[in-house]
């Protein structure tokens, strides 16, 4: 009985040690690293096809709105940050660490020590062998093959025996090293920006000049000192730049000039130049044309500054700019007028007009539709006939402690990559045996890879070796 | 106004006339071996035929070829300075396709002085003459130097540009030696003789170089996107925003990380292999131009 019970547990503690073992196999094997990346890439490139992160009406204006319906099911609108994508990439990580864990140590075993003594039969079953007679002495030929071996680099290693001496080179056991390097570093790569996901944020900013922003995340202040743009000789704009100051409790910290791949980092948030466009609610002057009412007559013209009051005294009128909308939009039920969007498909400034002393009305008047509106009450007609606008700087604000993890994984992938691609790993074998009238030599080698390079190489000793048959005097 | 044009149009005819000497080689070749005995094929040095004086003016037309497409590129480059302030003669899609096809071109030079081998040429050099031949197709105003727009204006784009490009031509080779597998081993399988392909290496030869290319391309990919990514850090404010170029690097970085992989396995060599070089230069080229013309993104200048 006690038997049969023990038997019955050894199987099940066996089976569990097998089935861990499969599973190990499993996420360790060259497949599934095909099949992983394949499918990163195919998952990829359905997110270049399909635009990510638009707004509905793009999608089904473009696809329909069934088609709509699947993208949002199945996350393709925003697919690099689906559940499944994630999962393909812990895979991944997952992959070529159990790769790293499972082959690793065999690599770092032959580092320090290597299988010297093989067989005949197995220097002969190699890819690449020969079998030469000679009619020198065992020593001789070791010796020569030794020196042979070490000019181009090989590490050798001897093994002496009663009638034979076996020889084992190699080199080039950096490159696979390296490619493990490089599988780990994937790991790296994700874990940095897994962090950078978890603790960084990203913002963007439309900030104008002489303006104050505070900055929450760093609890400190941003003034925009000054917003400019240069331009070429043919009137391309060459760069956009801005000068920042950091205010900390009022007081001045830092200011630099960012430009376009030249941005400013205070306390690890990183201000970049991203964009510029023109301002939607504000702008720099307005030109109005005054007609009179009753001869449809120009008397007279102004430019009003951004909410300063000017005056015409020979008309007695007082014209104050206060509002501006680039994009006329009127909010029925909080009774406020909007900028629909940021382009001036509809512009319109809000006109603050008093008549000799008496505060008439303050109409908004449209660029495009100068008539649209009568000023009841007043003599004149407002026409906008043009304005300057007031360009807004685009600030992106980014913190990524992340970042730095990244650039550690990807000079690990770079020399990982770089080393395991240039070196390869070689190793030859070679066993003298002594014979009644010199020796028989059995050399053969396998490369791991740079197959041609190796062939050359091997046969250039096989050459080498023949040629001890008749030494040159 | 540009005189880098005129040195791209001559590297243009001496790259057309480079690919039909090496044609002109393989065809030569192909009569010198029908005489030979069977299973004794007289090598293609040994002819006294046309194949050889043929050949050599190959190698030196693409040589002269290469030297121009140089010569064309360091112009444009000096034109560029004079512009903008700004040399990297590879900053719009006209400049990069010269300078690829000079990277191509100088490889398979590399390569026929190592390995002796010139029955490549005739493919290789297609390529690098195709990339050529493509640029000046362009319409003119994408051929002339636009000064820089501001984000492109930067020391980044001497690095992240010129090795990524390079990557394209290694993958371009190996798309070429795919290409050649692929035909000899045709030739092969229906069991003809004296063709032009018995000039060609062997299959294993063909097989192991393509192989080389990939594993010269793919290092430098990977170092060319990332140098990207720390570019985009400094530009666009984050290593990574899934722009379709950038994705699509990675995407075509993927295709040959897991050929290189699958190559570790018996039974991707030789066949497999060669098609899935001239599918992954497929990718390439759509990495490179159709992304372009075809998706939009922060890349769509280049």
């Amino acid at each position: 009985m006690d038997a049969i019970t023990k038997r019955t547990e050894d199987a099940k503690s066996f089976s569990f040690k097998e089935f861990g073992d499969a599973l190990v196999e499993f996420f360790s094997s060259l497949k599934l690293a095909i099949f992983l990346m394949i499918t990163l890439a195919i998952l990829s490139t359905v997110g270049t096809v399909i635009q990510q992160g638009e707004r509905p009406e793009v999608y089904i204006k473009e696809y329909g709105e069934n088609a709509y319906w699947w993208f949002v099911k199945l996350g393709f609108v925003d697919i690099y940050h689906t559940w499944y994508f994630s999962t393909v990439l812990v895979l991944l990580c997952i992959n070529s660490l159990t790769c790293f864990h499972q082959r690793f140590p065999a690599i770092w075993r032959s580092i320090r020590q290597d299988k010297v003594n093989v067989t005949a039969s197995f220097i002969q079953n190699l890819k690449r062998s020969a079998t030469v007679d000679l009619p020198d002495e065992r020593p001789k030929v070791a010796e020569a093959l030794g020196l042979a071996f070490a000019e181009r680099g090989y590490r050798v290693l001897v093994n002496k025996a009663e009638t034979e001496t076996t020889l084992y080179a190699t080199k080039g056991i950096m490159g696979r090293v390296a490619a493990h390097v490089a599988h780990l570093s994937v790991t790296v790569i994700v874990a940095g920006g897994l962090i950078g996901n978890i603790l960084g944020f990203r913002d963007f900013g439309v900030c104008l000049e002489g303006e104050t922003y505070h900055v929450p995340q760093g609890n400190f202040d941003l003034h925009v000192d000054k917003f400019w743009l240069d331009y070429y000789d043919n009137g391309a704009v060459k760069s956009y730049n801005s000068t920042l100051t950091v205010l900390e409790n009022g007081e001045k910290q830092v200011t630099k000039t960012i430009t376009v791949n030249d941005p400013l980092v205070y306390k690890g948030i990183w201000f970049y130049q991203s964009s510029y466009g023109d301002s939607w609610d504000r702008v720099e002057k307005a030109r109005i044309v005054v007609r009179e009412k009753a001869t449809d007559k120009v008397v007279g013209e102004a430019i009003l500054d951004w909410r300063k009051e000017s005056e015409l005294k020979n008309l007695g009128l007082k014209l104050q700019l206060t509002d501006f909308v680039a994009d006329f939009g009127f909010d029925a039920k909080d009774r406020r007028v909007y900028s629909k969007t940021v382009e001036h498909e509809n512009p319109a400034i809000k006109l603050a007009i008093t008549e000799y002393d008496r505060q008439l009305a303050a109409p908004w008047i449209f660029y495009n539709y100068p008539d649209l509106f009568e000023i009841q009450g007043s003599k004149y007609k407002f026409e906008l006939t043009g304005y300057l606008t007031k360009k807004f700087t685009g600030l992106q604000i980014a913190k990524d402690p992340g970042v730095i993890i990244v650039w550690v994984g990807s000079t690990l992938l770079v020399v990982g990559v770089m080393l395991s691609a240039f070196i390869f790993h070689r190793r030859v074998w070679a066993k003298v045996v002594s014979e009644p009238h010199g020796v028989t030599v059995y050399l053969g080698g396998t490369a791991y890879k740079g197959q041609i390079d190796f062939d050359r190489e091997f046969q250039r000793i096989s050459e080498r070796l023949k040629t001890l048959r008749h030494p040159t005097a | 106004m540009f005189r880098s044009l005129f040195l791209f149009d001559v590297t243009f005819w001496l790259y057309l006339a480079a690919v039909g000497l090496y044609f002109g080689y393989l065809a030569a070749s192909k009569k010198a071996l029908r005489p030979a005995y069977a299973g004794h094929p007289a090598s293609s040095e040994e002819d006294d035929g046309w194949a050889q004086p043929l050949g050599q003016l190959a190698t030196w037309v693409t040589f002269f070829g290469l030297l121009m497409n140089g010569l064309a590129l360091g112009m444009r480059a000096y034109e560029r300075m004079q512009l903008s302030g700004t040399f990297a003669p590879w900053s719009n899609q006209f400049e990069a396709m010269s300078y690829v096809s000079f990277a191509i071109i100088a490889g398979y030079l590399f390569l026929e002085l190592k390995y002796g081998i010139k029955a490549i040429g005739a493919f290789v050099v297609s390529v690098g003459f195709i990339a050529m031949g493509a640029a000046s197709l362009l319409p003119y105003r994408y051929q002339v130097a636009e000064p820089l727009v501001p984000a492109l204006n930067s020391y980044w784009i001497y690095i992240h540009v010129s090795i990524t490009l390079t990557s394209y031509a290694a993958f371009a080779m190996a798309g070429g030696l795919g290409m050649m597998y692929l035909l000899k081993e045709r030739a092969e399988h229906r069991g003809r003789r004296g063709t032009i392909y018995d000039t060609f290496p062997s299959l294993e030869k063909i097989d192991e170089l393509g192989y080389k290319s990939v594993m010269i391309g793919f290092p430098l990919l990977a170092f060319g996107v990332i140098l990207g990514a720390m570019w985009a850090n400094y530009a666009w404010g984050g290593y990574w925003s899934w722009d379709p170029k950038e994705t699509w690097s990675l995407i075509v970085w993927l295709i040959y990380g897991a050929y290189i992989h699958a190559r570790m396995n018996r039974g991707w060599e030789g066949h497999r292999a060669a098609l899935y070089q001239v599918f992954g230069f497929g990718m390439v080229i759509f990495c490179f131009w159709g992304v372009n013309f075809l998706l939009s993104g922060l890349h769509a200048y280049a």
